[in-house]
């Protein structure tokens, strides 16, 4: 059918987007309304979206040029294409539109009549809008205009609740590194405009000397990173995503950073080709670096978004990882160990969006009903709430690399990918590849007992506060919104074949290599296992074992032991009079055992308050605090902006001098030396 | 049909034989402090009777406090599946991947720390906050361990590991397998908290881990967990039996002739090990919980100078 052709549909989901902005703000006056409207033309939109990059990767295909609108100025035009690795990251994003949309229905009630809730939509919308335009962007120009609404949008989303004086600062903090990132990406495009002469996302960088492929490498590297929140440049992530409303930081973290990702393999893979495996090695690096320090500082916060937003970072260093791998291998002409490396970090980013994006909307579901983040204050909510327990658990051992769930299948192909790089031959790498592999292995042993902190600390046991023990299932879209993510992070584990096959295709697409031959099975069904040069596993046939032994057990517990008798009684109180949510652990003292381990890291502060009574054995009051360190703010931001403080009151004092004779005298300089410089060169 | 049968025996065996090692090793330890000791068979009874008992439930609990002794029970027979027990019969494609072994192990122990946290009590969380250190420090080197005896079998499959280990006269002998077999063993003394990570025997607040999770249950819920902790234990030592002293090359027969042979030869292998293990215990004493990070660092240590001396050095 005409109407269901790819570009028609990637079109209408642009004007859908279009539409909810538009209305959200012409019926800004009359909030539910507004909310409903603007949410369901979303996710038509999203829904338009699936379809269309479902229908484009699944036919064959070429390069699709979605819109091409030319300006009277030369080499500035608006330019939309589609192709593989773009419509793998449009599905990312309307896959997520959908079930934030579905979940905003509900979680958007708490603004009606408080906030500017036209407004909130509007930015809303736009920012979806934005970020799709940065996936789509044809040319460098309207690539970096996108980037720039994106991060603007999203600037304004963080400090929509201005009021509060944290989102303030965390929305400065934002928005100048965000800027810092951007300002590197844009040398790097001037810099390749200057050898190229085109604007051309799709041109070719073969006439680019070596030596400034390696400098518009580092410095795609600083701008991305920044955004992606890869240490040392992550320190606005765990102020921002805390900062914005649950929905749009689940819109966030799930797919702003990961635009980050895109670029880097559009830009640093496509455009410049890998030149020198050092590219790869470092990129290798600060994925170690990144996840290992990530999941370690995710685990002593018990602030529920910032332990996400730190748990990202560590998300996007396994991606680094798998990154890494593949552009080393690219450098190498090693075009088999490059796409497995690639489809592990492109199914990882996959697979990151939606059970990041699940967990925000999770956490925004806790502080909608008990208006708390914080995880101490928490604590036996699976009674009240059972279906989003429910929910939070499966995106945990998502998270946590669990088999039978999604994120298992992603970080055993990262594991696939350095194993099979390993050889007798290269000496050099193979100690850093071995030690990427038990980097990996801690991230999610640490990852796992992180998140058992985050589950079990906030939904089991006994409620710590009245907001906890009064605390209600949250409403039916909200429910709706974060099942939908549950079930796509339980199907995508069991039958990972169904979007690796469409992950293969963008290796494909650009090596001409497709690694599906060595992965075996059926589209849906994969009844072989899924398989990496001999290794292989079988997530459906284990979760199937599973589901039969625990069958197996029930009936030999049964045959055994004959009819089951309970009987309910309190928990053994250590011959106290009663139980208290008191004697519980709490996420601090939960992480404490690890925060001793790893105390060179987190320069952890103890302090003990006692106030004075009468006799010094009976104080009238104690109170214990426990503090711990940023090292790279300290030590690495601080002094920086320390440096930049003194230098800009210098140069006010020399530059800035408030006579109109010097600025003239700088305008005729410059003016001087902009003439000599075009008779010179 | 063959594998189905070939799994069902494996399984069985493992069952069957898991609570054995235990009282095995329970029988040294006491012949070493000059006590008589419960029978070997103890362990046999005890779970009989837990079976029978009536289960007391802690009222703080949820549905995850029931789940969890099930999925214990069935995530140890689903980590039986992957390892083979004899190698010399064997269905020709065995899916048994070391990487998801270690992230099976995962998921029990993601469930046991939860059900740790899930009564409300303290011991519980302080058993679930550490085991989560001891295990998160262990993983690494566990991982290196097994990626660098499947590099040298060119293959993360647990039956790819075996069956090159086999074509090696006695494997132990090489550096590799020697360095990366005692770091296993540091492994498995913590995996099955024992001495000197975790002290099986006591219920004693400072000392105590694996125990310390689990206090809450009863009956037939500890049954299981019980059961669920011998079978991994004997899975982890059938790893180490049959990846670092595989016998294979000792049976020159065919049909049921081998089988029957192999899997005593595989029992002898184990009853040596649990020896091994029990005279460790013996000889050694618990570490303060501060000190088990030495003990992993040492672990992944050894691990990572096996694979320099095969990786870097050649051999």
């Amino acid at each position: 059918m005409f109407i269901l052709q790819p570009d028609n549909l990637f079109l209408s989901n642009i004007l859908f987007y279009i539409a909810a902005a538009f209305f959200s703000l012409l019926l800004r006056k009359k909030h539910k309304i507004c909310n409903i409207l603007a949410n369901l033309l979303c996710i038509a939109g999203a829904f338009l979206g699936i379809l269309a990059s479902l229908g484009y990767m699944i036919s064959d295909h070429e390069i699709l040029r979605l819109v091409h609108f030319s300006t009277s100025i030369p080499l500035i035009a608006l330019d939309l294409i589609i192709d593989d690795l773009t419509s793998f990251f449009v599905l990312g994003l309307s896959v997520l539109v959908l079930a934030v949309s579905l979940y905003s229905l509900g979680y958007n009630t708490h603004y009606y009549g408080k906030r500017p809730i036209g407004l909130f939509n509007f930015l809303y919308a736009s920012f979806i809008l934005s970020m799709f335009l940065v996936m789509t962007a044809g040319n460098t120009i309207f690539f970096f205009i996108a980037w720039e609404i994106m991060s603007l949008l999203s600037y304004f989303l963080v400090v929509f609740e201005s009021e509060k004086e944290e989102n303030q600062k965390a929305g400065t903090l934002y928005i100048i590194m965000t800027h810092i990132g951007a300002t590197f990406l844009l040398i790097a495009f001037m810099i390749m405009f200057r050898y190229t002469g085109s604007f051309d996302i799709l041109g070719s960088s073969a006439v680019i000397p070596a030596a400034a492929k390696n400098i518009i490498f580092l410095l795609l590297l600083v701008g991305f990173g920044t955004k992606a929140g890869m240490i040392p440049l992550h320190i606005w992530l765990p102020y921002a995503h805390p900062a914005s409303s649950s929905n749009v930081s689940a819109l966030m973290s799930g797919i702003m950073i990961k635009t980050a990702i895109y670029g880097l393999i559009r830009f640093v893979l496509l455009y410049l080709n890998i030149q020198h495996s050092w590219w790869g090695i470092l990129i290798l690096c600060l994925g170690v670096i990144s996840a290992v320090l990530g999941i370690a500082y995710a685990l002593i916060e018990h602030d529920i978004k910032r332990l996400l937003a730190f748990s990202s970072i560590e998300n996007i260093g396994i991606i680094l990882i798998g990154l890494g791998v593949s552009f080393i291998a690219f450098a190498q002409h090693n075009l088999f160990v490059a796409c497995i490396g690639l489809m592990a970090a492109l199914f990882h980013t996959f697979n990151h969006m939606l059970f990041k994006c699940g967990l925000f909307l999770g956490a925004g579901a806790i502080q909608y009903t008990t208006h708390t983040k914080d995880i101490n204050n928490l604590g036996g909510l699976i009674k009240n709430m059972p279906a989003t327990s429910v929910f939070i658990l499966c995106f945990s051992l998502a998270i946590s690399a669990i088999v039978p769930f999604n994120g298992f299948v992603s970080e055993w192909l990262t594991y696939q990918s350095l194993f099979i790089n390993i050889d007798l031959g290269h000496a050099g790498v193979n100690m850093l590849y071995l030690l990427a592999a038990a980097a990996l292995a801690l991230c999610g042993a640490l990852a796992a007992v992180c998140f058992v902190k985050l589950f079990g600390i906030s939904f089991l046991g006994l409620a710590r506060s009245t907001q906890a023990a009064e605390a209600k299932e949250v409403p039916m879209p909200m429910l709706l919104g974060m099942g939908l993510l549950a079930m796509i992070c339980l199907v995508l584990g069991i039958f990972p074949l169904f979007l690796l096959r469409i992950v293969d295709k963008v290796g494909l697409s650009f090596t001409g290599l497709s690694v599906t031959d060595h992965l075996q099975g059926g589209w849906l069904m994969a009844y072989l296992p899924l398989q990496v040069e001999g290794n292989s596993i079988t997530p459906w046939a284990f979760f199937l074992a599973l589901l039969i032994l625990i069958l197996i057990s029930l009936v030999m517990v049964r045959i055994l032991g004959g009819k089951y008798r309970e009987r309910k009684y309190n928990t053994w109180d250590c011959g106290f009079k009663e139980l208290t949510p008191r004697m519980q652990y709490s996420a601090t003292g939960f992480s404490k055992p690890l925060r001793i381990v790893f105390k060179i890291l987190y320069r952890p502060g103890r302090e003990l308050k006692t106030g004075e009574g009468t006799s010094p054995y009976f104080p009238l009051s104690q109170k214990y605090q426990v503090s711990t360190e940023s090292i790279f703010e300290k030590y690495l931001y601080y002094p920086i902006i320390l440096i930049m403080n003194k230098f800009s009151i210098k140069t006010r004092l020399s530059i800035q001098t408030g006579s109109i004779h010097m600025y003239l005298l700088y305008i005729l300089i410059t003016t001087l030396a902009l003439l000599l410089y075009n008779q010179l060169v | 049909m063959g594998n189905f049968i070939y799994f069902t025996i494996q399984i069985m065996m493992i069952v069957l034989l898991a609570p054995l090692v235990n009282g095995i090793i329970k029988k040294i330890k006491a012949l070493t402090q000059k006590r008589t000791g419960a029978p070997i068979l103890q362990m046999y009874f005890d779970l009989y009777k837990l079976l029978k008992k009536s289960v007391v439930i802690s009222q703080t609990s949820s549905w995850i406090y029931h789940v969890t002794p099930y999925l214990v029970f069935a995530t140890a027979l689903a980590a039986a599946l992957l390892v083979p027990v004899s190698t010399m019969v064997t269905p020709t494609s065995f899916p048994g991947d070391g990487i998801m072994l270690i992230y099976i192990f995962v998921l029990t122990r993601f469930f046991i720390m939860l059900a740790g946290l899930d009564t409300g009590s303290t011991f519980g969380g302080m058993g679930s906050s550490r085991e989560g250190m001891i295990s998160s420090l262990i993983e690494p080197s566990m991982l290196i361990s097994l990626f660098t005896i499947g590099l040298i079998s060119k293959s993360t499959s647990i039956y790819q590991m075996m069956s090159t280990a086999k074509l090696l006269e006695i494997p132990l002998v090489q550096p590799v397998y020697l360095m990366i077999f005692i770091a296993l063993l540091v492994i498995i003394i913590a995996e099955t908290s024992r001495i000197p990570v975790d002290d099986p025997a006591t219920h004693l607040e400072l000392t105590m881990v694996h125990e310390a999770m689990m206090l809450e249950y009863s009956g037939r819920h500890l049954a299981l967990m019980e059961l669920g902790a011998v079978i991994k234990q004997l899975v982890l030592i059938t790893l180490l039996a049959n990846v670092f002293l595989p016998h294979d090359q000792l049976i020159h027969l065919t049909g049921m002739g081998a089988l029957i042979l192999s899997l005593l030869f595989y029992i002898i292998k184990v009853i040596l090990l649990a020896v091994l293990i029990a005279l460790i215990e013996v000889n050694t004493v618990k570490l303060r919980l501060f000190s088990v990070p030495n003990l992993a660092a040492l672990s992944f240590i050894l691990s990572f100078l096996g694979f320099i001396n095969y990786f870097l050095l050649g051999r």
